[in-house]
């Protein structure tokens, strides 16, 4: 079975996102400026630029952890515009289809690994604690972490606790996957575990959007490579087009200066 | 209205209390606090004996009530023939409070500068005085403001106890003024008022510290 | 009779009313906490100007306010009464204070992965928020624990007979060498006494510390 199969218990539906016009300020200072993106189901899109460019920002007002200023989300029928009041329905039907994995992991520190993955389903989806526990263990064993079921996060790696979070967040059946830079807290080598269990789940055919500095996954894993600079998205295409050929000359600098490290 | 008119009327009687209040803390906090210093420095001696008596001063300055030490002054000592002046009592008894108090905070301050700190010195071959006076101690201090200012309000508070030896203070002047006419829900009123009035910005100006040295640290 | 049992007989006097100011505080501070870190404006700066005034106000201000102030209609407090909710309250204000600030220094990130997770804001905040605020409090519940036993002595300024209040009787029949001893063990036994809460405190704060980071 593949990840997000076990996930579901069947084949992932394939959900892609649609956000229009998303503007994001913080008092005076624009964060996002007006920028459309259209993710198609089952693509990767991986998400570059310079830091402070406002990726972060962008996928963080995907599932609303920042409330955009203004704007439109479609995912999966809804449609919610967050300058509007948003009502609870919505909010819950979006961060239930949208998962996320964040760069500092955010597990919680006082629940066992397995508790981590099986706690969340059983509040949000009403699920028999043995049926979560279950299908914790699964995915567990999935991203090879089985044996670390009952220990708390502070016992494992920053590439194991990871790949918990990302099990935890597969648990709850989303069908668009958020990666905040997941790998920029690890050591080089153990990211490497984490971009593999990545690999896979794009495999699978995870509809996925990726904040990330790893140029070769970007390359190698992404259908659509989008550039950010300065608020916006400057560019955006066939990730290997675009990084032999840029067009754009904040890109071509941006790209230089990251492969020449 | 009526108990505005009443208050008014009782203000001056306690504003003098109030200055003999805020005497007292400030010679506790003017004494103690350098000795304080003292005590820090003691309790982290090489020598086992210095260390001891540091320790020693600091856990019952801090392990007793300020009170148990205020009656030891007035009414301990005398039979042994040592005698003071109430208000003496109180401040020799908040001076060992706050000495206490302030120790162990600019001890914490002190370890916590950061190793480095200890280890530069030493590499660019400084004495241990002058690690300790200008690297060590500064940086310490720094960190231990919002909690000395936190001593402070509380030898202030403290001054409150003074009362049960008799020292015309705060607390005092209310009492005396309620044994006089049985209004004593509104001269204690009054008399919190007062403290608060006094503590309530002093802790709000504490926590702008805090606030402040947590965001440059 | 010698100085030392004169202290011993305040003892029980002295648990009584640590235990059951402590009791009133613990539960007593949580509503206050979660005024304290409400998103409502009004309710927080309520909380905090109660907590605030609270604890700007010396104890035995408090406690002479309750035992001769409060008359309401043939009821008063006896001295006792007056102490427990004296202390009660102000170990509220102070417990209050500890929780948020336990809650406060819980990661940020806490939030935002159980908002992602789409964990509803009381499971949020009862099952992750509160446990690990708690294992972060916890040692300095029990400092705040010695804190209140020392402050219990006050209770002695309104004829509560506990060990302070017993060491001043004994001392006034001694007028000898002899009356300084009460205050020497009474200070001693303080000192005695919170030593298996600050050993308890610096226990838990290990033991938290590796159970929240490892």
């Amino acid at each position: 079975m593949t990840l997000s199969e076990i996930a579901n218990g069947k084949l992932a539906p394939r959900t892609g996102i649609r956000l229009d016009n998303i503007s994001k300020r913080y008092g005076d200072h624009l964060v996002i400026d007006d920028v459309s993106l259209n993710v198609e189901p089952g693509t990767v899109t991986a998400l570059i630029g310079p830091s402070g460019a406002g990726k972060s920002t962008f996928l963080r007002c995907i599932n609303l952890l920042e409330r955009p200023d203004s704007g439109t989300i479609q995912v999966d029928h809804h449609t919610i515009e967050p300058g509007k009041v948003i009502n609870a329905k919505d909010l819950a039907a979006l961060r239930r289809t949208v998962g996320m994995v964040f760069q500092s992991f955010n597990l919680f520190p006082h629940m066992s690994a397995l508790k981590n993955i099986s706690f969340p389903q059983q509040k949000v989806l009403g699920r028999s604690k043995e049926e979560a526990d279950e299908r914790a263990l699964q995915l567990l064993e999935r991203v090879g972490l089985k044996d670390k079921a009952h220990q708390h996060p502070g016992r494992c790696s920053g590439g194991q606790q990871q790949r918990i979070a990302i099990a935890r967040a597969l648990a709850l059946d989303p069908s668009i996957m958020l990666f905040d830079e997941p790998t920029s807290a690890l050591d080089p080598e153990v990211g490497l575990e984490v971009l593999a269990v990545m690999r896979e789940l794009a495999d699978d055919g995870m509809t996925m959007i990726v904040v990330t500095h790893e140029m070769q996954f970007a390359r190698d894993v992404s259908d659509t490579l989008v550039v950010m600079a300065d608020c916006k998205i400057i560019e955006q295409g066939d990730p290997r087009a675009i990084m032999s050929d840029p067009q754009e000359d904040r890109t071509r600098r941006f790209l230089r200066a990251v492969l020449e490290r | 209205m009526n108990w505005l008119i009443e208050w008014a009327g009782y203000l001056p009687q306690l504003m003098s209390g109030l200055g003999v209040s805020l005497m007292i803390a400030g010679v506790s906090i003017v004494a103690g606090y350098p000795l304080g210093l003292v005590l820090s420095v003691m309790v982290q001696h090489r020598n086992l004996a210095v260390r001891t008596l540091g320790l020693a001063v600091v856990e019952i300055g801090r392990g007793a009530p300020a009170l148990v030490i205020l009656y030891l002054f007035y009414y301990g000592l005398p039979k042994f023939g040592i005698a003071f002046e109430s208000i003496t009592a109180a401040c020799l008894a908040l001076i060992w409070n706050s000495a206490a108090y302030s120790s162990e905070i600019m001890r914490a301050g002190m370890q916590s500068v950061a190793r480095g700190q200890h280890e530069a010195s030493a590499a660019l071959g400084l004495s241990r005085g002058h690690t300790f006076f200008r690297v060590i101690m500064p940086q310490g201090m720094r960190s231990a403001i919002p909690g000395l200012m936190g001593v402070a309000i509380q030898m202030f508070q403290g001054t409150s106890l003074a009362y049960a030896i008799a020292v015309p203070e705060l607390m005092k002047s209310a009492y005396n003024i309620g044994s006089q006419d049985f209004n004593y829900l509104q001269i204690f009123a009054l008399a919190g008022i007062c403290y608060a009035a006094i503590s309530m910005p002093a802790t709000w100006i504490t926590v702008y510290f805090e606030k402040r040295l947590a965001r440059h640290t | 009779m010698d100085a030392f049992s004169a202290v011993l007989q305040g003892l029980p006097m002295t648990i009584v009313l640590t235990l059951s100011a402590f009791a009133i505080g613990i539960v007593g501070a949580v509503p206050l906490a979660v005024g304290l870190s409400s998103s409502n404006i009004v309710v927080r700066l309520a909380c905090r100007l109660f907590v605030d005034l609270v604890r700007g106000v010396p104890i035995i201000v408090w406690l002479f306010l309750l035992k001769f102030g409060i008359q309401v209609g043939t009821f008063k407090f006896n001295p006792v009464g007056a102490a427990i909710v004296g202390l009660g309250v102000v170990s509220i204000a102070y417990l209050a204070e500890i929780y948020r600030g336990g809650l406060e220094s819980v990661p940020r990130g806490q939030n935002e992965a159980a908002d992602a997770l789409g964990l509803s804001r009381g499971t949020t905040f009862l099952r992750v928020l509160v446990p690990q605020a708690f294992r972060i409090v916890s040692p300095s519940i029990a400092t705040y624990l010695t804190g209140l036993l020392k402050d219990s002595s006050i209770a002695s300024t309104i004829i509560v007979a506990e060990m302070v209040f017993q060491s001043q009787a004994f001392a006034r029949q001694h007028p000898t060498m002899e009356g300084i001893l009460p205050y020497v063990l009474v200070g001693i036994l303080y000192i005695v006494l919170s030593l298996p809460v600050a050993y308890l405190s610096r226990s838990l704060d290990a033991r938290m510390r590796k159970a929240v980071y490892a």
